[in-house]
């Protein structure tokens, strides 16, 4: 299951690109869920796990991959730590949750993030709360974001 | 520092073309949308200038600050569009939105999380947009977009109160 906890969370790892700089591993880059994430988001090939390439960027490192996948990526591979989410975007959103059907994951969000139309499971930390859907995440996220 | 300006910044890769309208912009939207990527041309073009190979044409100067020394950096721009990517915490604080009102940049802000400190406008919340090659270049070319239109809001809305702002009154002095 996904758990949020919205607003200010002081333990959470704010700046995710200069974490993942510093932390990424290679494996983390060529795994078959980063790579589909990549190709979706970004819409750049992984080639090996040191370059990926971009339609609009060319020849790139993982490190400049969009925030919002170095995020995902972090949050798969560093269980340990929470990460402010805000660093993603609505299209990161989907991942986030495939990521949470394999596991139980949590993260920092700062602001209404959209996880789409469909029903899905996510406990909202600061209230202990289980929803649904958009109609009901929003009025209780509201209140903390 | 008034009025708007356009801001073209391009490598040989990448262009971007936009105008900023009023003191305060934030820019926001999906991942890979070129954001980050802005900021950075940004940064290396008023680090090293021409030798960047980044292109810049603006009225202003445009600057990007970062990081811990952020007051520090601020206090050697004037009459500058400041550029401030996800990431910088201090955007957030009070002391940031009390130490911005007394230069006279512009500030354009990447984040999606609201600032409450800040006082600016929906119509000056943008995302970018890949509008395609630009001529015949093997260039990308971005715009901004305005994230929030009248017509996103289809349910009609019955205000107990409505506060407005006289444009001509300084942001703060509101009335209802």
């Amino acid at each position: 299951m996904l758990t949020v906890y919205y607003g200010d969370l002081p333990e959470a790892i704010f700046n995710t690109a200069v974490y993942f700089k510093n932390s990424y591993e290679d494996e983390w880059i060529t795994d078959p869920f980063a790579k589909q994430m990549i190709l979706d988001v970004d819409k750049s090939t992984v080639l090996d796990s040191g370059v990926i390439d971009s339609p609009v960027l060319g020849k790139i490192p993982p490190t400049s991959l969009s925030g919002g996948v170095k995020t995902v990526i972090l949050i798969k591979n560093v269980p340990e730590k929470i990460f402010n989410a805000s660093t993603c975007g609505d299209n990161c959103a989907t991942w986030i949750l495939k990521l949470s059907e394999q596991r139980n994951i949590t993260i920092n969000l700062r602001h209404i993030m959209n996880f789409g139309e469909g029903s899905f499971n996510i406990r909202i930390s600061n209230t202990d709360t289980v929803v649904h859907s958009m109609k009901e995440l929003v009025p209780i996220a509201g209140l903390y974001v | 520092m008034k009025g708007s300006y356009s801001i073209t910044v391009q490598n040989k890769r990448i262009r971007y073309d936009f105008q900023i309208r009023r003191n305060i912009t934030v820019i926001r939207g999906n991942s890979a949308t070129g954001k980050t990527t802005l900021i950075d041309m940004i940064r290396e073009h008023y680090e090293e200038g021409e030798n960047s190979a980044v292109e810049l044409r603006c009225d202003k100067q445009c600057a990007v600050i970062d990081g811990r020394s952020w007051k520090g950096q601020l206090s050697d721009l004037s009459d500058s569009i400041v550029f401030i990517d996800e990431g910088n915490q201090f955007v957030f604080s009070d002391e940031f939105a009390s130490f911005i009102q007394k230069t006279d940049n512009y500030y354009v802000i990447v984040s999606r999380e609201g600032i409450p400190s800040l006082p600016y406008s929906v119509d000056e919340i943008y995302g970018i947009r890949n509008s395609g090659k630009y001529g015949s270049l093997k260039r990308t070319y971005n715009e901004f977009y305005h994230l929030y239109e009248k017509s996103d809001f289809s349910v009609p809305v019955i205000p107990d109160t409505i506060i407005t702002e006289d444009s001509n009154l300084y942001p703060g002095t509101c009335s209802k």
